[in-house]
Parts: structure tokens; sequence; C-alpha cells
């Protein structure tokens, strides 16, 4: 792993130091992003203090500042050790299990006051459950929200990576399902943690093995096991093989956190994130027969719809980048930065883009 | 024809919600919290107990909010609950100062104590009762007895009884104790000297202590502890008990008080509690019955024996059975993250489908011919093959099926 860098200014630890706070009262603030002091003897004198900002009766950003420190607390154990997947304890929320709460008790731990929240599911701010996401964050973390990804200093994702580069201010926090790509192999968790602990990823290689078998590809779709920092096995969630690239060297500090399962990892900016593969069977991206309906793209991940009228009618998946592109049909994913030609997933050809992508090398980039 | 991004999302959820409340706007008047705490208690019991939760009004208020929905009730209580500071802890209690309202032992005739039914219909014909239809008020059936009964004291809310109100309120004899007293069951081991591992704060690792799993049990829901419960029974696993004692009652709250540190009771939660004798010996030597031990807020039976069942099969470390396999049991069991995951799949999943899509094509154009159609429609794309490319089964490119269905995703 290189030394990183990393732009992870919402995670503020000052009290780290500390033994874990005993009295059962919400004793003291947690740095200038956010936390609200209780100073109070009674509940009633608590709630009192809490009018402003947020949600009447609950504490800033929902969460207590205890669970908010131990979630900070694992994210940074989870920055130090890329790939490796810490427990926390997950709080029951809101929000049904399954259903993006590992993401938002992360996204609460890291928000302050002064942060840009942008939420998505699928690739689309306004799906149902994004807008659910984002309106709890809003309502009791007073904070602004954007569709726009460059605006953002926090990303809580469903299964996409955006298609605009992310840089090193920027979070993605990406919601997991299923936090163990060993999972396929052997349903224990208590056995993959041995084989975690041992780096003993046979099982894996033998899985894509057979596949190649028996299948003549790796038939993983989207879930791709990848390696992290040449060590730890990794789950990236459900992000379609597109997204997999751009884990590996980016700028911005990658969060993935599972509710349900009660684990937090990381994939901190320059870390290197290399998808499992063969010599003769090389890592590939999704392919697409046809550009944007809409905004023309072939260098973006897309999706059909299946219309009234029987046509199926392929469109980008990242709804905000597309309408972007709508207006300027050339905007590149790195139109934002200082410096061109930043790569990030699968690059942007010249010409057009399905003449060119070879059907077994789609997005083998290294 | 131009894709349109859909900009409603916030006001879509809105008017689903109201859909929702909608469908509680009948004519009739609504539903009081007194009549769900009253004449549904078994209701609220059950999303107390699986929510984690003592606490019978916020229960009626939260089965009221989910329209009778058990599982989102609990779901309701524990979210609440995750809100609130934790204040203190409560002294451990001593089952045997439950007030039973209700305790049979089926291991023996007789018991010191007695035999107490209590309120039940365990032993009636199960018929439907047509005079409930339309009846007027309802009448209680023992409104004449003649019984005496100090369990006013449970509900004239927190107080500081003495030890003597303590003792007035009669000690049943733990049938369980009776037995171990002759060494026929193995002791219980220590009470842990550390702290108890508490799993609303910890996660639950493997292999789990014993407490750990008693409380994941006690959380665990009720049709999941009944199934697996009943699996062990019905063959895929050793335990079939034999109940010392299944008991329902008011088990008494105790903090310690602020200044005289003295114990102090100040309240009482409803629940049941069974001990099971299980006949599997350890030891030649030394044979001893196993045990296994159940207890669930609020009144549900069924849950705490198939806790028991449980607890015991867990306890048999052979993992042979998914009965006996904690992680097995404890991954499965709680209400929140089964249901959550499973209703999960509601979510548009339209990105993994499409890379699933991505798969499938791509195999059915290298069994086809190995140079790709540009552009070419794929001739089937219907979703009925996600599930041959998912699992390994069926439906692949001519290949047998070895692959064992891995592939789950």
């Amino acid at each position: 792993m290189k030394p990183t860098r990393t732009g992870v200014r919402t995670v503020s630890e000052p009290d780290c130091g500390e033994s874990h706070a005993s009295d059962g009262t919400t004793g003291e603030a947690t740095g200038e992003s956010g936390g609200t002091p209780v100073e109070a003897e009674d509940v009633d004198g608590a709630l009192a203090a809490l009018d402003g900002a947020g949600l009447a009766g609950y504490n800033y950003a929902y969460l207590d500042e205890h669970t908010k420190r131990e979630v900070r607390r694992a994210v940074l154990k989870a920055i130090a050790i890329p790939g490796h997947q810490v427990p926390f304890a997950s709080r029951p929320m809101p929000l049904a299990r399954g259903w993006g709460t590992g993401g938002i008790q992360t996204t609460l731990s890291l928000l302050g006051p002064e942060d840009t929240l942008k939420v998505i599911d699928q690739g689309s701010d306004e799906s149902v459950n994004a807008a659910n996401i984002r309106r709890l964050a809003e309502r009791t973390a007073d904070v602004e929200t954007t569709t726009d990804t460059t605006a953002a200093d926090v990303i809580q994702t469903r299964h996409r990576i955006p298609e605009e580069v992310l840089d090193r201010d920027q979070v993605l926090v990406l919601q997991v399902p299923v936090t163990d790509p060993l999972r396929k192999v052997d349903p224990s968790d208590a056995a993959n943690r041995r084989r975690h602990a041992h780096a003993n990823y046979g099982k894996m290689w033998v899985h894509l093995y057979e596949n190649v078998v028996e299948y003549g590809e790796i038939q993983v779709a989207s879930r791709y096991p990848v390696t992290v920092a040449g060590r730890y096995l990794m789950d990236p969630s459900p992000i379609p093989r597109w997204d997999v690239p751009k884990l590996n060297d980016a700028d911005n500090l990658f969060l993935f956190a599972a509710g349900r399962e009660a684990r937090i990892y990381a994939v901190p900016p320059h870390t290197d994130v290399e998808p499992l593969a063969f010599d003769d069977r090389p890592f590939q991206v999704e392919r697409f027969d046809a550009p944007c309906e809409a905004c023309g793209a072939t260098d973006t991940y897309r999706t059909a719809v299946e219309t009234d009228e029987g046509d199926r009618l392929v469109v980008c998946n990242d709804t905000s980048f597309c309408l972007k592109r709508r207006e300027d049909a050339g905007l590149a994913k790195d139109h934002h930065l200082d410096r061109d030609g930043v790569d990030w997933g699968p690059g942007t050809p010249d010409a057009d883009d399905t003449d060119q992508e070879p059907a077994t090398n789609g997005g083998d980039r290294t | 024809m131009g894709y349109v991004a859909v900009t409603a999302g916030e006001e879509l959820i809105e008017r689903a919600a109201d859909l929702f409340d909608a469908q509680r706007a009948d004519d009739e008047p609504p539903v009081t919290l007194d009549q769900f705490d009253g004449q549904l208690a078994r209701l609220t019991a059950q999303a107390m107990s699986e929510g984690g939760l003592y606490a019978p009004r916020l229960a009626a208020l939260a089965v009221k909010q989910a329209q009778g929905d058990s599982v989102e009730a609990a779901f309701l209580l524990r979210a609440y609950r995750s809100t609130l500071e934790r204040w203190d802890e409560t002294e451990p209690v001593d089952p045997d100062e439950l007030f039973a309202t209700r305790r049979v032992s089926p291991a023996y005739k007789d018991v010191p104590g007695g035999q107490i039914l209590g309120p039940t219909k365990d032993y009636t014909q199960r018929l439907l009762d047509f005079g409930l239809v339309d009846e007027g008020t309802v009448t209680d059936p023992t409104a004449d007895w003649d019984i005496a009964t100090d369990r006013d004291d449970g509900e004239s809310g927190p107080e500081e009884p003495g030890h003597d109100e303590k003792d007035q309120r009669g000690r049943l004899t733990n049938v369980m104790q009776v037995l171990r007293d002759e060494g026929l069951v193995a002791p219980a081991g220590d009470p842990p000297t550390e702290e108890p591992v508490d799993t609303t704060r910890e996660p639950v690792t493997h292999p789990p202590e014993r407490e750990a799993v008693l409380q994941e049990l006690a959380r665990g829901e009720t049709g999941a502890i009944t199934a697996l419960g009943y699996s062990a029974l019905r063959g895929y696993g050793q335990v079939h008990p034999t109940l010392a004692e299944v008991r329902v009652g008011q088990l008494p709250v105790q903090v310690e008080h602020p200044y005289t540190s003295d114990q102090v009771r100040v309240t009482d939660t409803g629940v049941t509690e069974t001990e099971a004798i299980v006949p599997v010996y350890e030891k030649r030597d030394d044979p001893q019955f196993a045990f296994g031990y159940g207890l669930t807020f609020g009144r549900n039976e069924r849950k705490a024996i198939g806790m028991s069942v449980l607890d015991a099969s867990i306890a048999l470390k052979g993992s042979d059975e998914p009965a006996e396999d904690p992680e097995f049991v404890l991954d499965t069991v709680d209400a929140m993250d089964a249901f959550g995951f499973i209703e999960h799949l509601k979510l548009p999943h339209y990105v993994t489908f499409e890379s699933i899509l991505d798969r499938i094509r791509t195999l059915r154009d290298d069994d086809a011919e190995p140079p790709r159609a540009e552009a070419a429609e794929p001739p089937d794309a219907t979703g009925s093959n996600e599930s041959s490319i998912d699992t390994g089964s069926g439906g692949g490119p001519g290949e047998t099926d070895s692959d064992g269905g891995e592939d789950g995703e």
C-alpha cells in the first residue's frame, strides 16, 4: 500500500485515547465536525438542550455520540487495515436492516452541519430508498444535500460508484449486503475469519477455476472479489464489474458498511485493488450494445429499460451525470479536476466505444 | 423517445405512506392502546420479546402503527430504543422470585407449590366462538370468584417493597433445583465474573459465549425459534427434552438505590420461562442430564420452549444439524435481520441484474460462435435466465451442473 494521503477531513477523533466513558450520559462533543454536547441531569433537560438543528427529541445526526464515536473508531481501524472487516456494534436504525443501515450509520457518524451529502441507489438520486435515506440525514443532521457528484463531501451509495471521478476530499460510503467474498464458498464466518487471518484464499481460486472449467469464463457478475493492498480478499459490495477498476489507486476514500452484518471495511486512497483473474482469463467489465439513448454516452455503465411499447432502451445508469452530458455531450469524467486524463474505471475512447470494445478484454486497462 | 429521470422520489414515498395510513381510515373508531394492551396482549408481548424492549404501552403503539404486523412493531421498538440513553443496569434477578400466574411441570405429576394451570385455553377444543362476533361488552366470567390475590402490588407502579413482601409472594420451588440437588442435572455453571457480553452493544463472534446465545435467542423471531426448535425434535438433532417446568408470571425489576445502595424493586416485567431436561449424557462415568433454558418477555410459551431446545442443542457442541450450530441459529433467528434482508429484494436491483445479464449473454455468445455479432440483440434476455447464471443450475450452455450453485448473488 502506498502512503495514504487521506482526505478524510470529516473523520475526526480527538478523544480516541480516552477510555470508553461509562457514566451513561451523552458527555463530550466530538470535535469540529459535528456532535452536540448534552449536559443535563435528566432526560427532559437533555432533550430541551437539543432544540435547534435536527429532529426534535433526537440527538444530532440521530445516533448518540458514543455510537458515532464507536463507528468512527471502526472506520479508522478499517482505514489502517485496508480490506479487513472490522466488527462494530451496529445499532438498530429506523430503516430495515439490509436497506442501508450500515451505510447510514457510517454516513451520520461522519457528517457535520457544514457537509454536503449525496445519496444514490442503483445510480439514481431519486430512487425511493435513496430519497428515504437522504431525508433521514436531512432531518437529523441538518446537512445540505445535492445530486451533483462533484459537489458532495460524503456520498452514500448502493451498488454503484459514480461515473464522475471522486477527489481527495470526498468519501464514498458503500452499502454492503454481504461482507465476505468467501461466503460464496463457505457460509461460516468463523471459518472464513480463519482464512482471512492466514490469507488462505485457495478455495476462492478453486471456485473461479471451476467456473472457467465449466463455463469457459469467470461467471461472477457483480460483487467481484478483489485483493486489497496485496493482502485481504474483499467483497467490493454488489457494484458491477464496470466499477471495480475505480477502486484501484483512487484519490478518494471508500468506506464499506454493513449494518445487518455489523462490519465496516475500507479502501483508503491510493491503495492497490486488484480483481481476481487468471492470466489467460482476464477480468472483464460489462459490454453494452448501444450508446445511452439520452446522452449518447458510450463510456458509462448503462442499464436497459423495457418500455410499454416493447422496446428496449439503453440508458446511462448514473442519472446525475447523464443529465449533465445531455447539456454538454463531451463532458469528461474528470471535467471538474485541475488535471486531465485521470483514469476512472473503463476509459473514454475517442472513437465509438462499441466498435472498439473487445469482447474478451473490455475493461482490462492494466 | 427520451428517457426522463424520475424526480419525484420524495413525493412518491409520501403518497405511498398516505395510502398505507388510509387503510386504517374506515368509519370505525380507532383501536385504543388499552385495547391492544389488554385484549391483544399476546401480540404486544411478541413485539416486546422480538424487539428486546419491555414497554407494554409503546408496544401497543407500535402494533397499532404497524397495523398488526408484529415484526414491524418489534422493528419500531428497536429503532426507538436505540435512540435512548442507557442510564443504569438492573440487578440480576433470581427467576425464583417470579410471581407465577401459571406454572406447570411436565416432569412430575405434582411438584412443591403445585401445578398452576392459570389462564390458558390449552386444554379446550379449538372451535371458533361465534359468540364473539357481536358481543356487546366483554364479561368477566371470573367476576364472582372468591380469590385473594396480591397481584395488585405488581401494577401499582414503582414502589419500594421491603423484603417481607417478597417473601409473601411465595417462592415456588424450582423443579430443576430438586434434580440438581440430587446430582442428576449438570450444574448451570458459575455466573460470569466479568461483565456479561451484551449483543446489543457488541457484535456476536463465533464461537459465542452462552450469554450471547441466550440473548440472541430471547430476542429471536417467534416463528424462527419455533421452527428451528421443532427441527431438533423432528429428528434434525438429538434434543428431545422433558420440561422441568413452564412458568408465566411477573418478574421483579430491581435496581440499586442511588443513596442507600439497597436493592429496590422498581417495576415488574411479564415473562415466560422454561427449563428443559435433556437426556443426553456427556460423561459415561458420572452421567448427568444436560439442560436448556428459555425466557421471553410476555406470554409466549412456544418461543420459550423452542428457545430451551435450541439452547440445549447448541450446548451439545455437535454442529451436525442446523439447530446445533450456533452460527447457523444465531445468524438466522433475528427477525430484524431476516425480514430486512428478505424484503430488501423488493428494492431496485437493475444494476446488478444488468451485470448478470451481461454474463449470461457472454456465455451464450461464446457457446454459439466465437466472434460476437455486433450490436445484435441477444436472443433471450428474459428474467428466467437469472437463476441459471446465478446458481449454475440448469440452462447453462449445455454443460453439466456440478458447480453446486455457489455463485449465489
